[in-house]
């Protein structure tokens, strides 16, 4: 009966630069609440896609609606995690995870708490008042991912976040994350070439073509949680994806 | 071990400058042309007995604060205007359309050049002292800090847009800390060149100074207060650039405590 308001709405996104065309024509609609995975071949224009979906690139034709209205990280609580690191280098690590908080002018109370529960989930606690270069590449993106948790975002945006952690740490972040969507709702999209950790992850998985990239389909996920890697449902689904992306 | 190795740099240097006294006593000892040199233990002695006996009017004390005060007071001038035409610069491209023309032309013309021009703009008193010493940093600071403002990395102006920061935080939390260790950079170098400027000042007219040492020895023909003179600004100058970078150290702790 009742339908679930659309979170995200993309209609007819394109982005070209110059006479290079990356994204033909991408339609597709994000459910409140849903957790997205995004999976493409490389350089297929992932990165360029949550980009024009954040309106870092203006895109060259297209509509995107977040809530209903046009898109603007100013006034909605949108959390993006780049690929790239990106701490601030003369900030320590706990008030780089502050940063979204104090840009929001969130009260004090309520940041002193989100800024302690993001540290102790990602392990930085002790090492709060270290600066990022005294960091392993690891922490450093465990300080992007608590810095983007910190605001409680509705929409949380994900560009291979884990893909140069070690694997525990990636184990260990990925239910991290599970947990924290599940208790606070947020809306996450999340880019990974990790054909696994997008089966482990989401409720959705879209597949993307090669470039010009259009939406080759998209996937419903309803495998039970908490999932095993090793059930054959889980190497199926698997499967499948591994396919539609190597099939041109 | 670390603190060996700063303590080795420290040797290192001590014994080189004790080198460096003795080729310099044995020569004036020893060469011809030498002979018409003070030795070190002249100059040395001179230098600090001129702390109780004055030269001129004044003594050593009397000469290095004045000097400062008159490197100082142009120096906090071109430091302020410095950094804020290198931020205008780096933040409007119209600033920096309009500026940068003339900071390439007058940067080039050394400080000494503007003498007869500073005097009929500003007189024979300290107004054309500060001018020429301003001359001499305000460039290196306007320039180091447009620079810092063009460093800013991209990928943190994304981020901070993206947690919903408006130009005004952006440049708050972004732009300035970046531009902090260019602007300290930039204030490093001026510092040297500004006490460096003070001889030339000083040939201005006046009566007291580490430069009119310098100049009134060369008038007089007294080699040892000329070299008197030297000694005061080269200790000087190691003294406020060494005070100058801890005061850096410790208002950059992120770039320093990363080494
Ligand atoms: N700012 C830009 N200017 C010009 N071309 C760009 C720009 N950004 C991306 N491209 C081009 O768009 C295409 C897609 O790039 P993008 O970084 O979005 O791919 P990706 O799927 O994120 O790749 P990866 O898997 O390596 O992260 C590439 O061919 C790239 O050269
Ligand atoms: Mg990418």
């Amino acid at each position: 009966m009742e339908k679930k308001e659309a979170k995200v709405v993309v209609n007819h996104l394109t982005k070209k630069f110059g006479d290079l065309l990356v994204l033909d024509d991408l339609n597709f609609e994000v459910q409140e609440g849903e957790f997205l995975c995004i999976v493409g071949p490389t350089g297929c224009g992932k990165t360029t896609f949550l980009n024009s979906l954040t309106r870092l690139y203006e895109p060259t034709a297209g509509d995107i609606l977040v809530n209903g209205i046009p898109v603007n990280p100013k006034t909605q609580n949108i959390s993006y995690i780049f690929q790239e690191y990106s701490s601030f280098p003369w900030l320590t690590v706990e008030q780089n995870v502050r940063f979204g908080l104090e840009i929001k002018k969130t009260p004090k109370a309520e940041a002193d708490a989100n800024v302690e529960e993001m540290l102790d989930i990602v392990g930085l606690t002790k090492f709060r008042n270290y600066y990022p270069s005294q960091l392993s590449i690891s922490m450093l993106q465990r300080v992007a991912i608590a810095r983007a948790f910190a605001t409680k975002p509705e929409l949380l945006l994900m560009d291979e976040p884990y893909g140069q952690l070690d694997i525990d740490l990636r184990f260990k972040l990925e239910d991290e994350l599970i947990k924290l969507w599940k208790k606070t709702g947020t809306t996450v999209l999340f880019i990974t070439h990790n054909i696994e950790e997008a089966v482990y992850l989401s409720e959705k998985i879209m597949v993307l073509t090669n470039k010009p990239t259009s939406v080759k389909t998209v996937l419903d996920n309803n495998l039970p949680r908490p999932r095993d890697v090793t059930s054959p449902e889980f190497v199926e689904l698997r499967n499948k994806v591994t396919d539609l992306i190597k099939w041109w | 071990m670390r603190a060996f190795e700063k303590n080795k740099r420290l040797i290192l240097g001590a014994v080189g400058i004790f080198v460096f006294l003795c080729i310099w006593y044995i020569a004036t000892k020893s060469t011809t042309l030498g002979k018409v040199m003070p030795d070190p233990v002249t100059v040395f002695g001179g230098f600090f007995t001129a702390f109780v006996e004055p030269i001129g009017t004044k003594t050593m004390t009397m000469h290095i604060l004045i000097s400062l005060r008159r490197m100082l007071v142009p120096y906090a001038i071109g430091g302020f205007t410095g950094v804020l035409i290198g931020i205008l610069m780096g933040w409007y491209k119209v600033a920096d359309a309009i500026f940068m023309p003339y900071i390439q032309m007058l940067r080039p013309i050394p400080p000494i050049a503007w003498i007869p021009l500073s005097i009929i703009w500003f007189g024979f008193d300290e107004g054309s002292k500060y001018f020429l010493i301003f001359l001499a940093c305000f460039f290196t600071i306007a320039l180091t800090t447009y620079n810092g403002v063009h460093s800013v990395d991209e990928t943190l102006v994304r981020a901070s847009r993206m947690l919903g920061a408006n130009d005004r935080q952006l440049f708050m939390t972004i732009v300035l800390p970046t531009t902090v260790p260019y602007i300290f950079s930039g204030l490093q170098v001026a510092l040297g060149s500004a006490w460096a400027t003070i001889v030339a000042a000083e040939m201005i007219r006046s009566s007291e100074g580490v430069g009119w040492l310098i100049v009134r020895g060369q008038d007089i023909g007294n080699m040892t207060q000329i070299m008197i003179g030297i000694v005061a600004i080269a200790l000087t100058g190691l003294l406020i650039t060494t005070l100058m970078r801890v005061l850096e150290n410790k208002l950059c702790a992120w770039t320093v405590r990363g080494k």
